[in-house]
């Protein structure tokens, strides 16, 4: 479930490289400029059609030399052209990727391959009569859904292992937009789940974006048109026809307003955390950034909302998310906004911060929030 | 990026920047490519690399440069960006960070310093007074100082930060950053801001570009003169 390199510069013992310890493998440093020319070389013979492989040995030249440099995208696409003819099941390269990662969290080149793979498994899944390759016979949610999960926990992973990981968060978004569908439930979800690893990561502004990411979609999932609820209730793993949303429109209404109630909660929760963390971990700009702009989105105003909408992130075409800018900012308007986290509260916890932390970023942070409530409010 | 590969925005400034030196830019080439890269501005106020990432110095660059050669920049939110990129510029080492929260790193003198140049340039086509005629909106000295004082390497070449080892990205983007905060504006409108010996002194670079500016007029007049290719050609 691991890989590593285990530094030994010289070969002192007649014996293998190969070090298999309670399922973590380690390779010897000294045989890595032997193995890793060797396989790329067979490789590229391969490829320029010089000497011949069979497919049990391009499967296997591939997986050495993925594990050594995941970032040789001509090796994944081999792969590909494996799994396209049907001769390597995709699970295989979600789980050599996974593998991958522990050494190499960043590489672009193994979560590019991993949304290909993933996009295969969508499209197999929506087929009528499902090809099991592999797979448990699971119904089709229940196999999103695990794939959803599974997703989340590789991405975890791969955060912890390198600070603000652009190329995991990135994936993780990607991965609720193109294989969740951001329904409710898994927004929320993983807003629960990564509630604590925020907090222990509190410089780690790519975790705290993803939040953002979170109560954005939320925010756009409940006050937009009734449609989404149909969406989210069925979790259809194929794309829904128009037709279909419209069909669900009427007998959705009476869901909204619960929805918008929530929202006003899970923003208010946000700023609990943020003021918390930022108690207790003073000096860290991530924070002040989180909390101004949940703040932002508890007080929605015209201005905002266009900000708010243009990051519509479920990749609806232009002329739909622009409809859906009045409507939406009606809703907000009508929800229950509830005072207890008002202007009033702001000011004292900044006041209060001002007054009693001696770390000068926290102050600077703390000043800087401050101007911008005064003028923020002030509209 | 390539064939099967990763879609983000920093195709779309290659596909902006190749078309428009080699004259083959067409509103049908690019519809609905400035309104996919204004859709990539977040909350932060800066780009990412497709629309609801978060805000990256490289990505921004990008966005906002193609955006420049498409002439669509006021599509995005200009003040939100402003705010963003100038708050990356670190009080302490006087270079860039690519991200919030993250550390200094010497390639981002050019990615996020040039900005700066970009976005005088738009809020000066909507007429905005209060722009200066002398100096870009970020800490030109300070800029030169972090990459003189601490990206060189002494064996030659240049870094992200110290004790980092040297590579041909961070000289490039380490040099471009130096020009781009040696020198303001261009032709009449010329302010120079030379730290140390004179030297020091780089070319200027296109801003958009990031090439001499004289080999962009060159590139442009060369293909102006080449017919242009039909769509049948490109078999």
């Amino acid at each position: 479930d691991e890989i590593g390199l285990i530094p030994c510069p010289e070969a002192r013992y007649n014996r293998s490289p190969i070090v298999l310890v309670e399922n973590k493998l380690g390779v010897e440093s000294w045989c890595v400029k032997f193995l890793l020319p060797y396989v790329h070389n067979k490789l590229l013979l391969y490829r320029q059609r010089k000497q011949w492989l069979n497919k049990d040995e391009l499967i296997d030249i591939t997986c050495t030399l993925l594990l050594l440099n995941p970032d040789f995208t001509t090796a994944w696409n081999v792969r590909k052209e494996l799994i396209l003819s049907g001769t390597l099941n995709p699970l295989k390269d979600l789980h050599l990727g996974k593998l991958a990662l522990t050494k190499f969290p960043k590489s672009p080149e193994t979560w590019i391959h991993r949304r290909w793979v993933l996009q295969q498994l969508i499209q197999e899944n929506s087929l009528p009569t499902v090809v099991n390759k592999g797979n448990l016979g699971a119904a089709p949610v229940e196999r999103i859904h695990r794939l959803v999960q599974e997703e989340m926990n590789v991405c975890s992973e791969a955060a912890g292992r390198y600070p603000s990981n652009y190329n995991a968060w990135s994936h993780r978004i990607w991965v609720l937009q193109h294989v969740g569908k951001l329904t409710v439930k898994v927004l929320l979800d993983e807003l629960t789940s990564t509630k604590y690893w925020v907090s222990m990561h509190v410089s780690d502004h790519s975790g705290f974006h993803y939040r953002q990411f979170l109560l954005k979609s939320l925010i756009g999932r409940t006050v937009n048109d009734d449609n989404t609820l149909v969406r989210n209730q069925m979790v259809n793993e194929q794309n829904p026809s128009l037709q279909k949303e419209e069909e669900g429109q009427g007998a959705e209404a009476p869901g909204v307003e619960e929805w918008n109630v929530d929202i006003s909660r899970y923003l208010e929760e946000e700023l609990d955390l943020c003021t918390d963390l930022i108690d207790t971990y003073p000096g860290h700009e991530t924070l002040w950034c989180h909390s101004d702009e949940t703040f932002h989105n508890s007080h929605p105003s015209p201005a905002t909302s266009h900000m708010a909408q243009a990051m519509d992130v479920d990749g609806l075409n232009e002329s739909s998310s622009k409809q859906g800018y009045t409507q939406e900012t009606k809703r907000l308007k009508r929800a229950p906004m509830q005072d207890s986290f008002g202007p009033e509260m702001e000011y004292r916890f900044v006041d209060k911060v001002l007054s009693t932390c001696r770390d000068v970023d926290q102050a600077r942070f703390a000043t800087a929030y401050r101007k911008w409530l005064v003028s923020f409010l002030g509209q | 990026m390539h064939i099967g590969g990763e879609v983000d925005v920093r195709s779309a400034y290659c596909a902006a920047a190749v078309a428009s030196l080699t004259n083959v830019l067409t509103p049908a080439l690019f519809a609905g490519t400035a309104e996919w890269i204004a859709r990539c501005q977040n909350w932060e106020g800066g780009i990412g690399g497709v629309p609801g990432m978060e805000a990256h110095g490289g990505y921004t660059f990008c966005g906002v440069a193609a955006l420049v050669i498409l002439k669509k920049e006021h599509l995005l939110n200009l003040r939100s960006l402003l705010h963003w990129v100038t708050g990356r510029q670190m009080r302490f080492e006087g270079g860039f960070q690519g991200r919030c929260n993250k550390l200094v790193d010497g390639c981002y003198s050019f990615w996020q310093a040039g900005l700066l140049p970009l976005l005088h340039r738009a809020l000066h086509a909507r007429g905005d007074a209060a722009l200066s005629m002398a100096r870009w909106m970020f800490d030109q000295s300070a800029l030169q100082e972090y990459i003189l004082l601490c990206c060189q390497c002494p064996a030659g070449g240049l870094l992200d930060k110290p004790g980092k080892s040297r590579d041909f990205y961070h000289t490039c983007y380490c040099l471009s950053g130096l020009a781009i905060a040696q020198h303001f504006g261009s032709g009449d409108l010329h302010h120079e801001v030379v730290l140390g010996v004179p030297e020091n002194r780089l070319q200027p670079t296109h801003p958009v570009y990031n090439i001499a500016p004289e080999k962009v007029v060159k590139a442009v007049m060369h293909f102006l003169q080449q017919p242009v290719p039909g769509l049948e050609a490109a078999g």
